[in-house]
């Protein structure tokens, strides 16, 4: 056996033991290495850990995480979400295939093993969609046509590396000002690291005293990177969009050094204030975009904002600032002058209810499991946040774990925990990284530890990174997989308030719940129940993306209705379509049709409509998108994620979306209708878990409201032109002969003819719509 | 205690049982396929054909794996429970590539259990082949010269080489049978006091007397002529029957005890003269174009031949059973000797004085055509693929060593469980359609083998998992595991290790856990 694979396995089970829970991180370590998994470093596992043979095969090939293949040098991940495939992901993905020569699509890998190529599920940047992330640099707005500039940027990108952002050293005398810079993963994705850089030159260079600030995410994560220009007594500007090499002239404008007499000082400031948005030059940065003046007041006044309290204003890892706004102060609170129980008063009167999706009430769950009598307790924070289209529980990881933090800290006073877990999905390593930061920061503080706050609770926190299983999301699969299991679900009951990690009571809450938490303790109740709706308090937040002008993480009170989600906040659809409709709730949700756009948004008024709150991804689709389609789109992604225990949701989801694969390549019967539906009431009624019970949602949500479009389909015609078996490409009468679409055409199927009329030769033609992109003057559609 | 109750009866039962558990002791059975009672296995509910209804919430639940609670009320079987339970059996046959009974059993009008007497043949217990012949077709002997063996036609082995020469095989079991010391006579049923004529000794009468007697019935049949055989010493035979088979196989019958009465004409007061003479029903077994011929009163007749109930065969006169082509010409003696036997397990019915009914196949899956990949996989039950020009022409008889290489040609496409399949039996009893779920592509067939131990069937699959939890509670080194997730999922060795080193211990233990012909014993 290789002696070098041994050595690092070695280290790896000395750094994580011998016993059976930790399979999943050994697996990852090992991967870490390797990137794979050897099947000699597993048999090496198995020989010297507990873990069995069939434990180590079984969990590694559960969790898409795992490769058991040796990949290319670098990995491009190509992200398959809700807002991306509205956007045309699957098209990206085939054109990187043809770029890299990828012939066979099981053999993801190049000829000449230096990309793999790999969908994932959501990369959580859904503003920027589609969005490709080739190892560590991430692309937005991408097209078929741009694939291979990524390519080519990705190599001189890797040519000259940057260095991580540590901060800025500034004096604290004198500030003129102070410029914030949103550093969430959708700013990165669209170069605010290179804004940064650029910003710390300039000003170390110069004689500018000013206050540099990494923050969370801001938010408005489809006009990013967002500058914003602080200064005393002045209203805020923002720079949207901006791009590395706008930055030393915005500096410029906005701060002079401090030597300099400064007398024109306001009279220039009011003069750029009101033109800021218009005088930035036309970005031209990784993507394009002709919105640079967009109302950032609009997007944000309709808003509350309790999770995501101090948005944009706070650094997420420091925990002096998090503490001097009030930070764990309610925690305290809690621990030093409240009982349990009247903390659990609070929560329960308060009206929260879980914000994972199933909306039980957060303070009856509580209660549950603080009744139960045992020698240990656990709290976990549910950050598998795996809907394609969903990236709120990201957001508020990256952005304010503290406030995270603080929320379980109270709920496991007030259960009697002694132990809690953080569980994050492990594409979200940005998350990971901010929660491990703020973890070791909480327990130099002592507010995580032995008698905290000198009382008797004490209380250890740690980290458990998931390993890509969308099921993992149920609580039931989720404590399986800290078991270092396949992530399998269980029957409810027992529910894992009674019987969870290691069979000992567990309260499982979802991310945004404990976020809400030390906001009530300091409000009280009264204040969080004011806000809402009758029977859904509080806020909500959504991440909002799709065909969507302005799209962004939103928390909005609940009862808010659709309709002022998609035209105040968003803005409404770009491109003069029209809205059609939401898909709110991810493949456990549905779609709300715009004839219904006055609905408000609370759990019992979606559940009636036949969507569900889900977790919180809320996707605008336009007169473009199809529904079938739709459809089709989110049982292949359940179908995908099943665990494959029961049969309803193993073998009825893909009877499932064999039906929906058959209508949209045009051979369905109008019969293929009652059974489709009639398999979905099946698979709601019968699958064992949450994943399965709700898996049907888009289909019969989609069956209701657009039943036409189904029975369109039935009758041979895609009205939108989305399902590609179902069209084919042509030039009409206007094409000018600019040869466009004959130089881009990957498959020779259009004839360079200079000047004339150009046609597509359908025999060839592989529909990857690259001609209907490039063609100037929309010559190219589809039939 | 807890107490619950279960289809609107009250039940105390002891906390910590299932509600499975609980209606088993109402009496209740819940079918279940991936619960093993008694192994103490926690929680898997795989299979879902457990589904009871929990009427406070109205949720479905599996309940193998619920615990009973307090005040728990749970309907058995509502309308929305069996629909769900059927739902689940055919979305599993959706997905399980298989066949119950070979295509060739299937494919033969008397359903004779061909592989059967084919392994037998191959191991040389002929005598057990004789009777496991016996137990559908009457005539082995005269159908081994003159059927066209339709079972042939549909053999597995045509789409490799050629089909294994199972009618040949057939006839020589019964040659082989006939020249015995010790002829095979099979065990007769208590006598049952009652007597049945027979009329006409064609190939319907014939096998008819045969099962008649083994249901514990005396018979006598009639015939017109001088000779019985009727249509088969009468009439023109596509395939030459030499008379002496006819003869030996007739002197067959009249040993194992039917009377015959030759030389018999039969009048219009046929009825009333057997009534008379003490027989208590009569099967009319007449052939083609008897009608004109037998004016019996009250008889319900129609153009072509007798009108009979096509499920029973009774006529309209109460007792009175017609078949064969007294009824609609038939072209196959082996439909005849079908019907001769089914009409003669209706007289039996009906002389217990029960209504006779359709005689019932039990449910079968099947999935059709072998792709050509699958080829190999069914030949590790066979010797090897033949030489096309090794073909047995059929005219000269086999010798032992011949009929015993012929038969090892046998690929065991029936299954292993047939008898006791858990996914057949509730198919049969939810009486499901399994074509209701049978779209995308189906998966390639597979068999994997431990010598002489069990064979491992990966496509019959239901992913029960109770062998990985079997084989992982031995503590087998290697054992199964789930390989992949969701409708991908696989049940196999870890590290592609073959079935022979993963199940060791454990291998007879999870065959017989299996619920499925998946994992099944050698026989």
């Amino acid at each position: 056996m290789n002696k070098e694979i041994i050595n690092i396995v070695d280290q790896i089970i000395l750094k994580h033991g011998k016993t059976v829970n930790q399979v999943i991180p050994i697996l990852q370590a090992i991967q870490n290495e390797f990137n794979f998994l050897p099947e000699e470093a597993l048999e090496y596992v198995c020989k010297n850990t507990k873990i069995s043979a069939a434990r180590i095969y079984g969990v590694s090939t559960f969790y898409s995480q795992f490769r058991h293949k040796p990949v290319g040098k670098h990995i491009i991940k190509i992200c398959v979400g809700t807002a991306c495939h509205v956007k045309g992901a699957m098209q990206v993905y085939n054109a990187y295939l043809r770029e890299l020569n990828i012939v066979d699509e099981n053999e993801n890998t190049d000829p000449n093993g230096l990309f793999t190529v790999e969908k994932v599920a959501c990369l959580g940047c859904c503003t920027i969609a589609p969005v490709v992330q080739i190892d560590n640099i991430t692309y937005g707005h991408l097209t078929t046509d741009n694939v291979s500039d990524t390519l080519i940027d990705f190599q001189s990108a890797k040519n000259n590396p940057k260095q991580t952002y540590d901060g800025i050293g500034t004096e604290t005398e004198n500030l003129q000002g102070e410029i914030r810079l949103g550093l969430g993963s959708c700013c990165v994705a669209s170069g605010s690291s290179l804004v940064k850089d650029e910003l710390e030159g300039i000003i170390a260079n110069s004689k500018i005293n000013v206050n540099v600030k990494q923050v969370g995410c801001v938010g408005i994560c489809n006009q990013v990177p967002m500058l914003e220009i602080h200064k005393p007594g002045k209203s805020p500007i923002f720079y949207t969009k901006i791009k590395a090499e706008e930055v030393s002239g915005v500096i410029r404008k906005h701060f002079k050094p401090v030597n300099l007499l400064n007398r024109l000082k306001s009279d220039f400031f009011n003069y750029f204030e009101g033109i800021v948005f218009n005088e930035i030059p036309k970005s031209t940065s990784r993507y394009e975009s002709d919105r640079r003046d967009t109302p950032v007041s609009e997007f944000l006044n309709a808003q509350i904002n309790i999770a995501t309290e101090y948005r944009g204003a706070i650094k997420p890892t420091d925990l002096e600032e998090y503490k001097d706004l009030g930070g764990f102060s309610a925690f305290k609170k809690c621990v030093t002058q409240l009982s349990p129980k009247e903390i659990i008063a609070t929560i329960k009167s308060s009206g929260l209810k879980g914000r994972g999706g199933a909306g039980f009430l957060t303070g009856l769950k509580w209660e549950l499991v603080e009744k139960e009598i045992s020698d240990k307790k656990y709290v976990i924070c549910n950050g598998d946040e795996g809907d394609p289209g969903a990236f709120m529980d990201r957001m508020l990881l990256e952005s304010y774990p503290f406030r995270v933090i603080e929320g379980m800290l109270i709920a496991a006073y007030s259960v009697g925990a002694s132990e809690g877990l953080f569980y994050i999905r492990a594409e979200y390593p940005l998350a990971v990284r901010r929660i491990n930061e703020a973890l070791l920061l909480c327990k130099a503080e002592g507010l995580i530890g032995e008698r905290i706050f000198n009382s008797d609770f004490s209380f250890n926190l740690e980290m458990f990174e998931g390993a890509g299983a969308f099921v993992c999301g149920e609580e039931t699969a989720l404590i399986a997989s800290v078991e270092g299991n396949r992530g399998m679900p269980k029957v409810r009951p027992p529910f894992p308030a009674h019987q969870g990690l290691w069979r000992k009571p567990t309260l499982v809450n979802n991310t945004e719940t404990y976020s809400l938490i030390s906001w009530i303790v300091r409000n009280g109740a009264d204040a969080f129940s004011n806000i809402g709706s009758e029977n859904s308090k509080g806020t909500k937040v959504f991440a909002l993306a799709g065909k969507i002008n302005r799209g962004g993480l939103i928390e909005v009170p609940m009862g808010i209705s659709v309709k002022t989600i998609v035209e105040e906040i968003g803005g409404g659809i770009p491109n003069g379509k029209k809205f059609k409709a939401v898909q709110i709730g991810g493949p456990s949700g549905g779609c709300i049709p715009a004839s219904l756009a006055n609905i408000s948004i609370d759990f019992e008024s979606l559940n009636e409509a036949g969507a569900m709150m889900g977790s919180g991804g809320l996707i605008v689709l336009d007169e473009d998108d199809c529904m079938v389609d739709i459809a089709k789109y989110f049982i292949s992604f359940t179908q995908n994620q099943s665990c494959g225990k029961c049969t309803f949701c193993r073998i009825g989801t893909t009877r499932m979306l064999d039906i929906l694969t058959k209508i949209s390549s045009g051979n369905g019967k109008l019969a293929d209708l009652d059974l489709l539906e009639r398999l979905a009431k099946s698979t709601k009624k019968g699958s064992l878990c949450g994943l399965g019970r709700t898996a049907p949602n888009p289909v019969l949500s989609s069956l209701t409201h657009f039943r036409e479009e189904y029975e369109a389909h039935i009758d041979g015609k895609c009205p939108t032109g989305k399902c590609t078996e179902m069209i084919t490409y042509t030039i009409t009468n206007d094409c000018n002969g600019c040869t466009k679409c004959a130089q881009k055409c990957p498959s020779d199927a259009i004839e360079t003819r200079p000047y004339y009329l150009h046609e597509i030769d359908t025999e060839k033609c592989i529909k990857c719509d690259i001609c209907k992109q490039v063609c100037p003057i929309d010559a190219v559609i589809t039939i | 205690m807890i107490k619950l109750t279960i289809d609107g009866i009250k039940i105390s039962v002891a906390e910590g049982t299932t509600v499975h558990t609980a209606a088993k002791q109402l009496g209740v059975e819940i079918p279940t396929m991936c619960y093993l009672e008694g192994a103490g296995f926690h929680n898997h509910p795989a299979c879902m054909v457990c589904l009871v209804k929990d009427k406070s919430s109205g949720k479905l639940l599996p309940s193998c794996a619920l615990p009973a609670v307090n005040n728990m009320n749970i309907t058995t079987r509502d309308e929305e429970v069996m629909n769900a339970r059927k739902e689940a059996l055919e979305l599993l046959m959706s997905d399980h590539v298989g066949d119950c009974d070979a295509p060739c059993r299937l494919g033969c009008p008397a359903y004779m259990n061909i592989p059967l007497m084919n392994r037998l043949i191959a191991k040389g217990n002929f005598q057990k082949a004789i009777s496991i012949v016996k137990e559908e077709i009457a005539l082995p002997h005269i159908l081994g010269y003159i059927c066209p063996a339709p079972c042939e036609k549909v053999c597995r082995r045509n789409e490799i080489d050629y089909s294994v020469q199972i009618c040949q095989l057939k006839k020589f079991v019964a040659a082989t049978d006939l020249q015995n010391n010790r002829i095979y006579f099979p065990k007769k049923d208590p006598a049952s006091a009652k007597k049945v004529a027979v009329i006409g000794s064609g190939p319907a009468g014939l096998a008819s007397a045969f099962y008649l007697l083994r249901d514990g019935h005396s018979c006598t049949i009639y015939d017109k002529n001088e000779m019985a055989g009727g249509s088969l010493r009468y009439q023109q035979m596509d395939k030459p029957l030499p008379p002496e088979v006819l003869d030996a196989e007739i002197e067959y019958l009249k040993s194992y005890g039917v009377d015959f009465k030759l030389n018999s004409y039969i009048n219009q007061n046929v009825v009333n003269a057997f009534r008379k003479n003490g027989f208590d029903a009569i099967i009319l077994a007449t052939g083609a174009n008897t009608v004109s011929n037998l004016l019996i009163d009250a008889l319900d007749l129609s153009e072509n031949g007798m009108n009979v109930n096509p499920d029973t065969f009774e006529t309209s006169v109460v007792g009175v059973f017609a078949c064969g082509s007294a009824v609609r010409t038939l072209k196959m003696a082996v439909r005849s000797v079908a019907q001769g036997k089914a009409a003669a397990h209706s007289v039996t019915t009906f002389l217990n004085g029960n209504t006779p009914e359709k005689g019932k196949r039990i449910f079968n899956s099947k999935f059709g055509k072998l792709a050509e990949e699958e080829f190999d996989e069914y030949l590790k039950e066979a010797p090897n693929r033949r030489n096309l020009t090794e073909k047995y022409t059929g005219l000269k008889s086999y010798t032992i060593e011949n009929a015993k290489a012929e038969a090892d040609q046998c690929m065991h496409c029936d299954c292993r469980k047939m008898n006791n399949c858990l996914l057949r039996i509730h198919s049969d009893t939810y009486q499901i359609d399994r074509r209701n779920f049978l779209l995308g592509k189906r998966n390639n067939v597979s068999k994997f083998f431990k010598q002489d131990m069990i064979v491992y069937e990966p496509e019959k699959c239901i992913k029960c998992s109770l062998c990985v939890e079997i084989s992982a509670r031995k503590k087998e080194e290697i054992g199964f595991t789930h390989i992949g997730r969701g409708f991908d999922v696989k049940i196999k060795a870890p590290f592609g290790k073959s079935i022979d080193e993963a199940l060791t211990s454990t291998a007879i233990e999870c065959a017989n856990a299996c619920p499925t012909g998946a994992i099944s014993l050698i026989e």
